[in-house]
């Protein structure tokens, strides 16, 4: 770990040295030693800051959407393998430029859940760590600049616990048993939109929610609006959602919006082939028109 | 403060009687911002659009909304008389009342509801409406024309004649597309190189036509008056200013056999330097590098480029991109037959003697690989007896395709008759299902091939054919006697059916223009603008839409001439004004609507400060190649981008008003 941290700090205060960009985002220790949180480094005796662990929940590609970050230009960011595909998303859709940035990826073994490292939990297993983590292919980011490998142990997946099991159960309901599950969690919604602004991929400077000549989306807190806002978001990040699981870890009431990501997700590779963030060349799967896309729902 | 005027038609009966129209009038009269509505039988006619003009000016409406039959229909009539009046003529709004209510429904309560739901959205639409103005782009007055058969060939004279610069791109070594292949022509007899040399001389010679042989077009963009245009034109390895076409070459060249001549329709053998047919036009050889053998073998064959006199051989001639622009294309690509092993009972490609009709015109042509005498492919024998068997994969929706080939019952009975002229004492029998002879003298010459020319024909289809010692044993029913019938051929040809040309898809992807299931060229109304396609500027010529015969595709290629006249007897091109525009604030520039947009309307803008420093980069759009789609709207996260007419608040307001 402490070879992780060194590596990283060398890896920041040498970029910041060279002048080669300005601002370093990445992990430091929290007040609390289970917990990280993002760190800003833009002069070099701050690198030593820098660090990275289990613990390193966050996807720290949402900051490259704020203004306040943009104005440094060239930026250094420390990436795990899944926010690391956020990155790539951000640059298919011109967010990014790779010319701009400077990914420092690092190896990840496994994040474990912010609640269970709360209550004292500090062994990567398959039990503690997110559902994310049990699905990923990606421990290795697939873009990097930098690579700082992990000295932590490799994560077993045994297959036990299944990842995302909810799924299936909804998959199974009947139409009005699904309207109803979701009824119930979206009536928790209170639209505060962390969701969004936790994601690294709602960077439109104004949301749609935001349109108001007309209104397409109540902003009331009533069924009706709370269905259209939640499902407006499932559909502008469908194709699109790599995964991170910000956006659900934000969710202030609960509400299980990896579930419906996640089954985007799936029906996306099942219908199009298409998975999220694998190449910052390929055409995002919305943005494609092609001849030989099935058309069998057209009646 | 909104002044609507509503005016319901009752087109006839068309609307009227499916839809209580007074009805319609009077709840128009209840929705906020309508000051007047009034029926009328027929919108359309005179009186109608004097009273919609007399309203706007008593009642200074600054709106109208009718409805009405579809906009396609009289949208542009009633916006005519509107501007006579001083409204912008996007104030005028149709609620189409007839196509999407009266003809499609029958309980005339329900159409009837229906009908004022439409009216109101309409009322709510054109409130919300903003004056807009229409695009004009210039035109680039020179066309291209897509495929040298007879219908590329006469539209491309009719556009020279008139004073206009043409590109003709042809994919084979010559012009003359599949009229060139065919002997005599019906129901005139007159030979087709008889008939069709003189029109390819004089495109060869004109002033105004820029001849591109063995030469395919690779990319169009662009929009109405501005295509830009790359045309590959192949390496022929003959420099075609110094070849006199004297011959010299290609009666040196040792590939003389082995390589099949497609000309002939594989009839006869060709060299690997060759000019298609005699009259080829221009008359200039191509060396196909895939069978020459000094490509084959490392350059040691130069037989042809020694036998040539003014030494106009040129092994390393390569592809060349031309790039053009032109204001209007026509697309003009024909046809290919229907694969006929499709029928393994009929025996084609196991029997030489079995063919195609296009491969008995090269049997009867006096250019073809026998000179106009008809020998069996097998032996060369002059046969006796002949069966033609029509609508073969024609009219057959299981194995071949359910339209008629139209050309073939006209063929085989021309067909029939030069048999009987040429050899005399010969027999033949006709298999058909119907006779279709439906243009002038066409009824009487198929007449002359039963009783003059002695064809039997024979209602019914056959079942099978084998050889046995030497003949062709044909098995078929005769329908109308109920008999089957057992016949001894020396020969059967197939009226095969017709099908769009191979690729004919790709270039309609290139073009952006619509096709059928087939891949047949779609027309922009099959019979109020069968010359133009969907989109505008590009026109359709010959069997690329659809089986027909030479005159048909000599009016339809003189029919697309006449609108690129007609488009470039003025300087500039109006677009209607309907098209995307983007909130340049919430734009984010992810360009989903530039992934989008079939017609690459969109690129990127930068948006400088004071000091030419790029502060912000959007998405733009080229008014002259949008065509309003709205697909970009679609894509649009933040919903940035809106089509003129079609704003989001209106499209709101519409739907807000059904359900209130």
């Amino acid at each position: 770990m402490a070879n992780t941290d060194e590596k990283l700090q060398k890896i920041a205060n040498d970029l910041l040295e060279s002048g080669e960009v300005s601002l370093v985002i990445g992990y430091t220790k929290g007040s609390n030693p289970q917990r990280m949180r993002p760190a800003f480094i833009t002069k070099t005796e701050d690198a030593g800051r820098l660090s990275f662990s289990r613990y390193a929940v966050q996807d720290l590609a949402v900051f490259l959407k704020k203004p306040e970050v943009k104005k440094f230009g060239k930026i250094g960011i420390v990436v795990k393998g899944c926010d690391e595909k956020a990155l790539n998303a951000l640059i298919q859709e011109y967010q990014v430029s790779r010319d701009n940035i400077k990914i420092i990826g690092v190896e990840c073994n496994g994040i474990i859940r912010q609640n269970l490292a709360d209550k004292g939990e500090t062994a990567v297993s398959e039990a503690t760590v997110y559902d994310k983590c049990l699905i990923c292919n990606e421990h290795t980011p697939i873009l990097y600049d930098y690579l700082v490998e992990s000295g932590e142990p490799k994560l077993n997946v045994s297959g036990n616990i299944k990842p995302y099991a909810k799924i299936e159960e909804l998959d199974a309901m009947s139409p009005e048993e699904k309207n109803s599950f979701w009824e119930k969690e979206f009536d928790k919604c209170i639209k505060c939109y962390a969701c969004r602004q936790a994601c690294p991929l709602c960077y439109c400077s104004r949301c749609i929610v935001e349109k108001n000549m007309p209104q397409w989306i109540d902003t009331n807190l009533e069924e009706t609006g709370n269905a259209q806002w939640n499902l407006i978001r499932a559909y502008h990040l469908s194709g699109r959602c790599i995964g991170c699981g910000e956006c659900e870890r934000a969710c202030p009431v609960n509400i299980p919006l990896m579930m419906i990501n996640e089954k985007m997700a799936r029906d996306t590779y099942e219908l199009f082939g298409y998975k999220s963030g694998l190449d910052i060349n390929a055409k995002p799967v919305f943005g494609v028109f092609s001849e030989s896309d099935f058309n069998e729902f057209i009646k | 403060m909104a002044r609507i005027g509503v005016f319901v038609c009752w087109c006839g009966s068309n609307i009227a009687g499916t839809v209580d129209v007074a009805k319609v009038t009077e709840e128009a009269k209840k929705v906020p911002g309508v000051v007047t509505a009034v029926d009328y039988k027929y919108m359309c006619s005179d009186p109608g659009q004097n009273s919609l003009r007399n309203m706007i000016k008593e009642q200074k409406l600054t709106g109208v909304v009718l409805a009405a039959c579809s906009p396609h229909m009289h949208e542009n009539t009633f916006r005519k008389a509107a501007v006579k009046e001083g409204l912008n003529p996007y104030f005028v709004e149709i609620a189409n009342i007839r196509e999407q209510v009266s003809w499609v429904h029958e309980d005339k309560e329900r159409a009837t509801q229906k009908a004022v739901d439409l009216m109101k959205m309409m009322v709510e639409k054109v409130k919300r409406d903003r004056p807009i103005e229409d695009v004009r782009v210039p035109l680039n007055k020179k066309a291209l024309v897509i495929g040298g058969g007879i219908s590329g060939i006469q539209a491309a004279l009719d556009i020279a004649n008139g004073g206009v610069e043409v590109l003709l791109v042809e994919k084979e070594p010559s012009i003359g597309g599949r009229m060139i292949q065919l002997d005599e022509t019906f129901p005139t007899l007159d030979c087709s190189s008889c008939i069709m040399t003189p029109k390819m001389v004089e495109v060869n010679q004109h002033p105004n036509i820029k001849l591109y042989t063995y030469s395919e077009v690779e990319d169009v963009s662009g929009y109405i008056g501005n295509f830009k245009v790359k045309i590959k034109k192949k390496a022929r390895s003959v420099v075609e200013k110094d070849c006199t076409g004297c011959g010299d070459c290609w009666n040196a060249c040792p590939m003389h056999k082995n390589v099949k001549s497609e000309f002939n329709m594989n009839l006869s053998e060709r060299t690997a330097i060759y000019v298609p047919f005699p009259q080829a036009v221009p008359l200039v050889p191509v060396l196909d590098r895939s069978v020459c053998l000094h490509f084959k073998k490392g350059g040691k064959c130069v037989k042809c480029y020694e036998a040539c006199g003014p030494k106009c051989i040129d092994f390393d001639i390569k592809d060349e991109i031309i790039e053009e622009t032109v204001g209007a294309i026509v697309a003009s690509t024909g046809y290919d037959l229907m694969d006929n092993s499709l029928y393994g009972e009929y025996g084609y490609g196991k029997y030489k003697d079995v063919v195609s009709g296009l491969q008995f015109e090269r049997l009867l042509s006096a250019s073809g690989p026998t000179e106009g005498v008809i020998k069996r492919p097998s032996d060369g024998t002059t046969p006796q007896t002949i069966v033609f068997i029509q609508c073969v994969g024609s009219r057959d929706p299981e194995k071949g395709v359910p339209y008629c080939s139209k050309v073939c019952c006209m063929y085989t009975a021309k067909h029939a008759k030069l048999f009987a002229h040429k050899v005399h004492g010969s027999q033949s029998y006709v298999f058909y299902i119907d006779i279709r002879a439906t243009s002038k003298g066409y009824e009487e010459f198929v007449r002359g091939t039963m009783e003059q020319d002695g064809a039997v024909y024979l209602r019914g289809r056959v079942s099978r054919i084998y050889e046995d010692e030497g003949k062709l044993i044909v098995k078929g029913a005769d329908t109308l006697s109920g008999n089957q019938v057992e016949i001894a051929a020396d020969m059967v040809v197939l009226a095969t059916g017709v099908i769009p040309k191979k690729g004919s898809d790709k270039v309609a992807q290139m073009l952006g223009i619509s096709y059928d299931k087939y891949g047949f060229f779609t027309e922009s109304h099959p019979k109020l603008r069968p010359a133009e396609s969907s989109t505008a500027g590009i026109y359709l010529a010959g069997m690329a839409q659809g089986p027909r015969d030479i005159p048909e595709s000599v009016v339809s290629g003189s029919a697309a001439a006449s609108k690129i006249l007609g488009l470039f007897s003025k300087n500039e091109y109006e677009v209607e004004g309907t098209i995307a525009s983007v909130n340049e604030a919430t734009c984010v520039a992810c360009f989903y609507c530039q992934r989008v947009c079939g017609f690459s309307a969109i690129s990127r803008k930068e948006i400088k400060d004071r000091s030419g420093k790029v502060i912000k980069v959007v998405a733009s759009v080229n008014p002259g190649l949008c065509t309003g789609c709205g697909a970009c709207v679609n894509a649009c996260f933040s919903k940035s981008i809106d089509v003129k007419g079609f704003m989001d608040d209106q499209i709101y307001a519409e739907i807000k008003s059904l359900a209130i």
